[in-house]
């Protein structure tokens, strides 16, 4: 596990307490929740950064690169997608969603760790 | 997630802190979504891991891996129906859902049973535990959603 995994544990998990929290006391997504949630894809953008630059420095990784980056690419459109789907519908609920993407972040990320060792 | 779009046209309740009352037969709104947002995760990995099973070590246990593309299917199909209104894809979305919760008990107990047979890895081995035992989960919460936004009787 390397920086950018506990990097993206540590928003990821601050995030989706954050919105179980905003959630849970009913309350519809506001800036809090969303810029939590925009954290998460900032440090996601930050891991496809490092991760292009240590590939064009000539690091090789131990597993299938496609399923790397596959997993990468993925994991970027999380938070864009809830967010977006978040705005459409003003609820409690979409704090729900808004809490699924930094556990699913994190878990994709331990995951694009052990690819790459 | 276009079919989320509908949801903007009903008249949007001020009072977001109760549930508004099922006005039309969807099922997409409240709790819905984020049934659906949960199922939609599962399509993508439960897809994304099927093709690159097949694609890659087909021969190594062509069973569990058709298993894993069969699930990839059914989460899919859930996903999508969740998402419509009206009741043929509740219909569907019940049919998708009970498959679902058949599919993770029987492979989940064959996997328990005879890993001789199941040694690899589906969604739905050891009943979803690779997985939080979410696939356990998700169908029953989707059976209890469903039911509690079942279609009015048809007036006669």
């Amino acid at each position: 596990m390397d920086a950018y995994f506990y990097i993206i544990l540590v928003v990821g998990l601050v995030s989706t307490v954050i919105c179980l929290g905003a959630g849970i006391l009913k309350k519809a997504p506001n800036d809090t929740t969303i810029l939590s949630v925009a954290a998460v894809e900032l440090s996601l953008l930050v891991y496809l950064v490092g991760s292009i630059v240590r590939v064009a420095g000539g690091e090789q990784m131990a597993g299938e690169p496609w399923e790397f980056w596959g997993y990468l690419l993925t994991a970027l459109l999380l938070p864009v997608g809830a967010v977006y789907w978040a705005i459409l519908e003003r609820t409690r609920w979409s704090n729900f969603v808004l809490a699924a993407v930094g556990v699913t972040a994190l878990v994709m990320a331990a995951r694009m760790n052990q690819i790459w060792y | 997630m276009e079919e989320a779009e509908n949801v903007t046209a009903k008249p949007s309740h001020q009072d977001i802190a109760t549930t508004p009352a099922p006005a039309k037969d969807t099922r997409n709104t409240g709790p819905g979504r984020l049934l659906i947002a949960v199922y939609a995760v599962f399509a993508i990995s439960a897809t994304a891991r099927a093709g690159f099973q097949i694609l890659t070590k087909f021969s190594e246990a062509p069973l569990a891996y058709l298993l894993s593309a069969f699930a990839a299917v059914v989460y899919l199909v859930a996903t999508v129906s969740l998402a419509k209104s009206g009741r043929t894809w509740f219909k569907v979305s019940v049919a998708a859902v009970l498959v679902e919760l058949v599919g993770v008990l029987v492979v989940g107990a064959l996997s328990l049973f005879d890993s001789v047979n199941f040694p690899h890895e589906t969604v739905w081995s050891l009943f979803g535990r690779g997985y939080a035992f979410i696939p356990l989960l998700l169908p029953i919460l989707g059976l209890i959603w469903l039911y509690r936004r079942r279609p009015a009787p048809k007036q006669a």
